[in-house]
């Protein structure tokens, strides 16, 4: 087939625009395993989604191609163009311009009329151009399906109009540009923004991650299963085994993390009988399944199921470990305890004395609290838990860094 | 659906063609120069031969059309249902938009069904009356093209006034703050929006004053090993700044990052909360403060043995 710039599935390109835009060193090589002939076309269509935001670089090992975007600078995530870019056929098109043309004069009409309509429209043109009546009905549908085109019963047939479009896009100007960045399926946004004469450009973002738009399918999928409180089965990919798995769950919530932009699904496991975290990054698909008749026991669990939790991990054996750091905060280091307040997602703060704060906590995972507390080095006084495996960590890691950086153990 | 052409840049790009094309406006140039600002680096080589050659009929001889109306579609349910999630975030009080048209439309997703566990605790009081008074003026200011008079109270809660032009309105979603970046007297201002006490709109500034100063980038250089998954984990978490990263062997990487001066203390935080598996070799002055973190962090360990 002949290369085009647009896609009929996402699911390929999800991964390349994964690859150049997280990892960045990879060269032709090493995505050209299954097909070199399908890297080039991806790439391609990549560079002609993104323009200036694809960089390369020549190394002993090829051409790196990566994507390279300073977030702070962008008022608009670039990544949301590979939405943008989905195939479809030269009837599609001009059913699309030709219906909607039909139907804006206002009046509702049957197929045969439409039907009617769009040979007229296209009768003057060198090229033949036919479209049969069934073609049009389906048009029809998927459009009434999409909230374009209303659907009325007139007699014994149906007639369309458009659908009413009682939003003025004028006063959402700011609000569609802030969100369509800030808001879970950001890319709607930039949808209506396109519609727009032009979008106020004047936000900026900090700490901004931008590559779970391409997850928003999947997002999408499962969101509209917990609508319908629908049990949903998961193909989801495994990094560590390199394997994909299926797991039936019941949907509960997204936990999403700002300070790394992945995002999760929580679930209630049914095999498993436990909740357990996916990963939205690598899930290949959701499917819905039957309607949970004890939705409200599960949904229950997860307010109870949150009040441990530090982060998405529930360690091995879903057991609490009681956690404690203790920090030396020195004269005019105000700041350090307002840091522990804001930062703190569970547990509390004692003062021990005028120099010595600990923070107490109980959590799934003391392994996870890791992280946190190497943030505070130079002040750590004690890391405690019950969880061994974490305390050796904490210390060991503190000792191997002394080292690589002139002092004791290497790493 | 989300995936549907309907959102594509080629519809887009169409619409605005054929828009053009009713009005009677189009030509050639005009074709070219719209394919351009409105799809893909390569859509020139198909939308104006497929408009052309019959392969989609919508245009006539001579930059007609057949089409009698502008062509404008409705929004799509999944449009209007985002717009009235929006409606239910705290931060949409900021803005103000109609409701009008959305009365009976679902959201999409309702706050509860997202959780942002590691969003920090202190964010903005986005429902506070004066809040919403200056976020307001300072995007108005933003649109007319004016300056500010911005009081606020410092850190230390010094008060302090600056007549400045706005340039962006920059917010974090780990902080869940709001900050406007400004500049005064070719330096850069950043004010955080919940310390500021009063705006005032001044009088528009002249284009020859727009000259944002940037703030000293940096560049960091540091090596990676690969262990405990350490390289994703790393990629994913900076990827919100502009990097590089090169592959040394199987196991180790080096990562280039750039970053504003004005965050180094927040990098080098983000550094140590990866432990032994991130090492910085450049900037000096970055390592120089790791090693004396590190160096009391081993006399506080070595005082507690003993």
């Amino acid at each position: 087939m002949a290369y085009s710039e647009l896609i009929k599935s996402f699911e390929k390109i999800r991964d390349y625009m994964r690859e150049f835009y997280v990892y960045g060193f990879k060269s032709r090589e090493d995505y050209t395993k299954k097909s070199a002939r399908s890297y080039d076309d991806e790439r391609r269509r990549i560079e002609s989604w993104l323009g200036g935001y694809m960089a390369f670089r020549h190394t002993a090992e090829g051409k790196n191609v990566f994507i390279s975007v300073d977030n702070r600078s962008v008022p608009f995530n670039p990544l949301h163009s590979a939405w943008k870019a989905k195939s479809f056929t030269d009837k599609d098109i001009v059913l699309h311009f030709c219906l909607i043309d039909l139907l804006s004069g206002g009046e509702a009409l049957g197929v045969p009329q439409l039907a009617d309509g769009v040979a007229s429209l296209l009768a003057n043109t060198d090229a033949p151009f036919e479209i049969d009546e069934s073609t049009i009905r389906k048009k029809l549908k998927e459009y009434t399906d999409l909230g374009v085109f209303r659907a009325e019963k007139q007699g014994r047939s149906l007639v369309y109009s458009l659908a009413e479009d009682g939003v003025d896009l004028g006063p959402w100007r700011e609000a569609a540009a802030f969100f369509s960045e800030e808001a879970p399926f950001g890319v709607v946004g930039s949808y209506l923004i396109d519609r727009m004469d032009e979008a106020p450009e004047f936000f900026s973002y900090k700490h901004h991650y931008l590559l779970h738009t391409l997850d928003t399918q999947v997002l999408c999928d499962a969101l509209c299963a917990m609508k319908e409180k629908r049990c949903v089965d998961i193909v989801n990919f495994s990094v560590r085994h390199d394997k994909e798995h299926e797991h039936r769950v019941y949907p509960l919530r997204f936990y999403i993390s700002t300070q790394t932009g992945r995002e999760y699904l929580l679930g209630y496991h049914y095999k498993f009988r436990k909740p357990m975290f996916f990963r939205l990054d690598t899930v290949r698909s959701i499917t819905a399944g039957p309607v949970e008749p004890h939705w409200e026991k599960y949904e229950g669990f997860a307010d109870k199921f949150d009040e441990n939790l530090w982060g998405v991990s529930t360690g091995g054996d879903y057991c609490i470990d009681h956690v404690e750091l203790t920090l030396r905060v020195e004269d005019g280091e105000g700041y350090i305890l307002d840091r522990l307040e804001r930062e703190k997602r569970h547990g509390r703060i004692e003062a021990i004395d005028e120099h010595t704060y600990r923070f107490v906590a109980d959590v799934y995972d003391a392994g996870e609290l890791l992280t946190w507390a190497r943030s505070f080095i130079g002040r750590v006084i004690r890391f405690e838990s019950d969880n061994k495996f974490a305390v050796d960590r904490f210390y060991g890691d503190v000792r191997r860094m002394a080292g690589m950086y002139g002092g004791g153990e290497e790493a | 659906m989300i995936f549907s052409e309907v959102y594509g840049s080629y519809f887009k790009a169409v619409s605005a063609i054929l828009a053009k094309a009713v009005e009677g406006t189009l030509t050639e140039k005009e074709l070219t120069r719209t394919v351009l600002a409105n799809a893909f680096g390569e859509s020139l080589i198909t939308i104006p031969a497929k408009l052309t050659d019959g392969s989609w009929p919508l245009l006539t001889e001579g930059f007609g059309t057949p089409l009698r109306h502008a062509p404008h579609a409705p929004l799509t349910t999944l449009e209007k249902q985002w717009l009235k999630a929006l409606l239910l975030d705290p931060r949409i009080r900021l803005f103000d938009p109609s409701e009008e048209g959305l009365e009976d439309v679902e959201p999409l997703f309702t706050p509860d069904q997202f959780v942002y566990f590691d969003r920090y605790a202190d964010g903005d009081d986005f429902t506070d009356p004066r809040y919403i008074e200056h976020f307001r003026l300072i995007i108005r200011a933003m649109h007319e093209k004016r300056k500010l008079r911005v009081r606020f109270h410092g850190h230390r809660g010094t008060r302090q006034s600056y007549i400045c032009i706005p340039y962006k309105l920059e917010y974090s979603s780990k902080d869940d703050k709001f900050r406007l970046i400004t500049g005064f007297r070719n330096k850069p201002l950043t004010v955080n929006l919940s310390r500021i006490d009063s705006v005032h709109i001044l009088e528009p500034w002249d284009e020859s004053e727009y000259l944002q100063p940037r703030e000293r980038e940096k560049t960091l250089v540091m090596e990676l090993y690969d262990s405990r998954n350490a390289l994703e984990r790393a990629m994913l978490h900076f990827s919100d700044l502009e990097k590089e990263t090169e592959r040394i062997d199987e196991k180790h990487y080096r990562i280039t990052l750039n970053y504003k001066q004005g965050d180094e203390t927040e990098i080098l935080i983000r550094i140590l909360s990866f432990g032994p598996v991130l090492k910085v070799i450049e900037p000096e002055t970055m390592v120089k403060q790791i090693r004396e973190r590190l160096a009391k962090q081993t006399a506080l360990i070595g005082k507690e043995n003993t």
